[in-house]
């Protein structure tokens, strides 16, 4: 099974003219998600509930363009939404003393969001290409200790710096994340892990996963495309942790342990490495499932401490699955696949040879 | 007899006196090889002698003990192997390396990186590295990868443009290796005797001037060998690429090579046309050893 | 001069139990090329196993010789059984797997072990799950200082009996388990496991025993190292194996994973170091130092102090 059919995105660009395919997707999104913000206004209980899951979706889309797309195995996702988190958050802290006052207010505090956000990427992004450099010289396991390594190490550097709050963390970040800016950015990161994907550059990335050996043979310069997955994966993390930080208003380091990475992991297993598509699907099911078990078992009556029970068991249930999603199905829900390869979307299976004889001779 | 290599003044890839040592082991001794425009020449020995590691010391998978390799007059010594693909060097391997999730066109397309980036072209950044201003060489491609991949992004005309380029040559690929019919199936869903080609086809996609095939024709039968063989020639013919083939059938590479070098235990035996090497008494030994080998096998 | 010698003693005494965790994650790695994350998860488990038997005992009863003696068995079976139990039905399945679906697997057992323990659970009075909260390990040995240098009020130097006993008891360990390796069957088995398995098994050598004994074995190394560990300590907690596991870890593949004497090293330079840091800077930095100190390491030299460089064929 693998991706051949093209995705439906792709045909309806065909007909966009052709300066205009860049932007087209974004001029459909931007009404579509602006009637969605108004629509749930009056609903702040959602609100935040899929302010969480569009973080959570950012973690996992970018998580994937390293994990499943590059072949590298990183975990420690979380120090990079850290950074991002810390560094928009104290920016924005200190922007928002000063306001831009030739602008109204509202529209003030959006652009003053919007650059915040971006130095937050940036400064991940930088994170992102440091911790992408050991992948020069690291494979495999090794790779994954230093990428969770950093993870730690950014926690403690963080919980020893005056600015950063200490333990404490950052207190009164202004709350600008809106419905509207949360899920514009889950659609743009969408959108560029999927442009990646279908490029020339995305297919060298696939190919390093596929095999790095064969991959450098062809001229693909392995270590450089190792470090600038990393690169984008750390923006758009550093992106999620700016967007967190301006909802929750509070960043502390807890919120940025290895088991944040880890749910991001599982996350991106469940769903299967290498599918935005799962990824997606994922991050919605699993952040959803918690609080769905929650309001289940409250309404069936059970008492509130039974339901807490829920909620603690969540990382021990996260752990088996990963185990059973292992032992069971170990390309996850989707596999490398994305939506529109599906046999639903499909005209007809392809027809498929038997496997090849094993090749006989030495090395 | 390493001295006799024909050492041609307009090669393309020259390999000059390469030895290979893991630890205690020679596996490659002494070896020197000149391919030029036009050539098809082969490299045969029996199983062990050292030819895979050719290749791979070529190809800058392993860097030689000592010796030099040159393409296009610069020495590749401390390149990587993508910067000497780069160079002009392209190949195949032994045991098929294909990506094998992807489908057969994504595999081509793999090879067909692109050429032209509007910031720094790569033939500019390629002049600057003969230069020797390495340094600067690499400080453009570096920030030009970067800023194509927000070509990439932002899906600019001029990527589009590069995309169906891309495209179009990969499916001409395919068609000269026979492959069109296969373009959408994932490489590791081909038959054994296609995927071989489909390896060909990303190595000619990758533009090079020398081609290495590491025996590419292993595990097909003599229909496919014969068909393969003449693909390979009209290959040279049509291409005026320089060709270096391993290959262990002699009938084969006698019949298709106009030069062949014979390995044995990593030191060059014979070099010569196929006529010379036939007779050659070492070469005679040496394969009459391993035949009795490969009986037992 | 004096502050130096004592926290040389005890970055050592700290190291030794570093050493034997890191045996564990060496061994396995050795003969699965994985890299076991829930191998601090079972030293956690001996903690607790060996809490719960010092408990049932009575604090009397246990900081007798024999009482000790049985607190560290019943440790090292329980984490023996749990080693076992993990090899067979999460590793096992998968040997053949790409190993990032053993390594993603191994992350699962961890999580679930630790985090399981995290949950309060009891069936009729009697504790299974033990729940997030520390607890304080009994003391089966009771502390003395066995030497003291300077002022008895404000020694310049003391050297525990705690210290020296665990360091007695992990290294006769190693050094067993250095004879056990190179000396026995089982350890010739167990190397050629490692060279390559299927090979072995065309050898006659019954891989799987192989490799569930080397899991129980490492597990084995665990619980001994947990028990010393809570002794010194005083304070076991669920979320402990994986701190103390990690940073085991880092002394493996400092000293280069796979190699029995790299863990030992490994683990000596970093309980030390970690111990200079704490000493003469603070101690809110020591979780980063582990980690610090490893990607140094193996920015310069990517295989560790003591492993070889393995090329790939081509
Ligand atoms: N990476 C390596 N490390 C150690 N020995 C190697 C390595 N690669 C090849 N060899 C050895 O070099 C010799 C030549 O192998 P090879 O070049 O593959 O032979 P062939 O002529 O059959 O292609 C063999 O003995 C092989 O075992
Ligand atoms: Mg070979």
């Amino acid at each position: 099974m693998t991706p051949v059919t093209t995705s439906p995105v792709a045909r309806v660009l065909q007909r966009v003219p052709v300066p205009l395919r860049g932007v087209f997707p974004f001029l459909v999104a931007i009404p579509l998600l602006a009637c969605v913000h108004f629509a749930t206004s009056g609903a702040p209980f959602f609100v935040i509930l899929s302010l969480g899951v569009g973080v959570n979706v950012i973690l996992a889309v970018s998580l994937n363009i390293v994990n499943g797309m590059t072949g590298q195995f990183s975990i420690g996702h979380a120090g990079f939404m850290a950074v991002g988190a810390y560094t928009a958050g104290l920016t924005s802290t200190i922007l928002s003393e000063y306001g831009l006052s030739f602008l109204p207010g509202a529209v003030s505090d959006q652009v003053m969001f919007t650059l915040s956000l971006a130095v937050g990427g940036a400064v991940a992004a930088a994170f992102g290409f440091l911790v992408g450099l050991p992948s020069l010289r690291l494979k495999g396991d090794y790779l994954a200790i230093v990428t969770l390594g950093f993870g730690e190490i950014i926690r403690v550097i963080v919980q020893n710096t005056d600015v950063f709050g200490r333990a404490l963390g950052l207190r009164g970040v202004p709350q600008w994340t809106s419905m509207f800016s949360c899920w514009f950015i889950v659609f743009l990161t969408i959108v560029v892990a999927r442009r990646i994907a279908a490029s020339t550059h995305g297919r060298s990335l696939l190919a390093i996963r596929e095999d790095e050996v064969a991959a450098e043979a062809m001229g693909v310069n392995t270590t450089a495309y190792k470090v600038r997955s990393f690169v984008v994966a750390a923006f758009f993390a550093g992106l999620a942790g700016g967007v967190f930080a301006h909802y929750q208003s509070i960043v502390n380091p807890g919120s940025f342990t290895f088991v944040k990475s880890m749910e991001i992991v599982v996350i991106i297993v469940a769903g299967g490495l290498g599918s935005t598509t799962g990824a997606v699907v994922a991050a919605v099911f699993l952040t959803l499932l918690p609080e769905a078990l929650r309001s289940i078992f409250l309404g069936l009556g059970v008492s509130s401490e039974t339901a807490q029970l829920v909620d603690q068991a969540r990382m021990p249930i996260y752990g088996i699955l990963l185990v059973l999603i292992m032992l069971l199905r170990p390309q996850g829900l989707f596999g490398t696949r994305e939506l529109w390869d599906l046999a639903l979307f499909k005209p007809k299976g392809p027809e498929h040879f038997p496997p090849r004889p094993r090749e006989g001779g030495a090395l | 007899m390493t001295s006799a290599t024909t050492a041609s003044a307009d090669a393309i890839l020259d390999a000059k006196s390469c030895t290979m040592q893991f630890g205690g082991l020679c596996a490659l001794k002494e070896f020197s090889l000149a391919v030029g425009k036009g050539d098809l020449k082969g490299l045969i020995g029996p199983n062990g002698a050292g030819k895979t590691t050719a290749f791979n010391v070529l190809t800058g998978v392993y860097a030689p003990t000592t010796g030099d390799v040159v393409v296009d007059g610069v020495r590749m010594n401390g390149r990587l192997p993508h910067q000497i693909n780069r160079a002009g060097l392209a190949r195949t391997f032994q045991n098929i390396r294909l990506f094998k999730e992807l489908s057969a066109i994504d595999n081509v397309k793999v090879g067909c990186l692109s050429d032209a980036t509007p910031f720094f072209p790569r033939s500019k950044i390629e002049a600057l590295r003969k230069e020797g201003n390495g340094a600067l060489a690499y400080t453009f491609e570096a920030w030009g990868n970067y800023l194509d991949w927000w070509r990439a992004f932002l899906l600019t005309p001029g990527f589009l443009r590069e995309e169906a380029d891309i495209e179009e040559r990969a499916r001409t690929l395919l068609e000269v290796m026979g492959l069109a019919h296969r373009a959408e199936e994932a490489a590791r869903n081909l038959p054994y005797g296609e995927q071989r080609r489909l390896e060909i086809a990303r190595a000619l996609a990758t533009g090079p001037k020398v081609l290495l095939l590491d025996e590419p024709a292993a595990g097909m039968n003599t229909r496919e060998k014969q068909d393969l063989m003449a693909l390979i020639r009209q290959l040279r013919d049509q291409m005026g690429l320089g060709i270096l083939l391993i290959e262990h059938d002699m009938k084969l590479v006698m019949g298709i090579c106009e030069n062949i070098t014979v390995l044995d235990h990593g030191e060059t035996i014979a070099v010569g046309t196929p006529e010379e090497v036939k007779r050659d008494p070492k070469v005679i030994e040496a394969y009459l050893g391993v035949e009795s080998h490969e009986l037992r096998a | 001069m004096a502050e130096l010698v004592q926290h040389i003693i005890n970055g050592v005494a700290a190291g030794t139990i570093y050493a034997l965790v890191a045996l564990g994650y060496t061994m396995v790695y050795g003969v699965l090329k994985l890299i076991n994350f829930a191998h601090g998860d079972v030293m956690m488990v001996g903690c607790y196993a060996g809490y719960a038997s010092a408990h049932t005992m009575g604090t009397t009863t246990a900081s007798s010789f024999i009482g000790v003696t049985l607190v560290f068995l019943i440790s090292v079976g329980a984490c023996a059984l749990i080693g076992f139990l993990i090899e067979r039905f999460a590793y096992r399945p998968l040997r053949e797997k790409p190993r990032l679906v053993a390594l993603i697997t191994a992350i699962g057992v961890s999580f679930t072990i630790s985090y399981g323990f995290q949950l309060n659970l009891s069936l009729g009075g009697l504790t299974i799950l033990p729940g997030a909260s520390p607890r304080a390990f009994p003391e089966v040995i009771t502390p003395a200082d066995w030497l003291v240098v300077g002022d008895p009020n404000y020694p310049d130097i003391v050297l525990r009996n705690t210290q020296v006993i665990s360091v007695l008891i992990a290294v006769a360990l190693m050094a067993a388990l250095q004879l056990l390796v190179f000396r026995s069957r089982f350890g010739v088995a167990m190397r050629a496991v490692s060279f390559d398995h299927r090979t072995s098994a065309l050898m006659g050598i019954p891989v799987d025993r192989v490799i569930a004994l080397t899991f129980m074995l490492g597990s084995a190394l665990a619980a001994g190292a947990g028990v010393l560990y809570a002794i010194k300590d005083t304070r076991i907690e669920p979320l402990m194996g994986t701190q103390v596991g990690l940073k085991a870890f880092v002394a493996a593949v400092i000293g280069g994973i796979g190699h029995v004497p790299g863990a030992l090293v490994g683990a000596l330079l970093l309980g030390l170091v970690e111990e200079f840091v704490v000493g003469y800077g603070s101690s809110t930095w020591r979780d980063a130092v582990a980690f610090g100190f490893l990607i140094v390491v193996l920015l310069f030299k990517p295989e560790g102090l003591f492993g070889r460089v393995s090329a790939e064929k081509v």
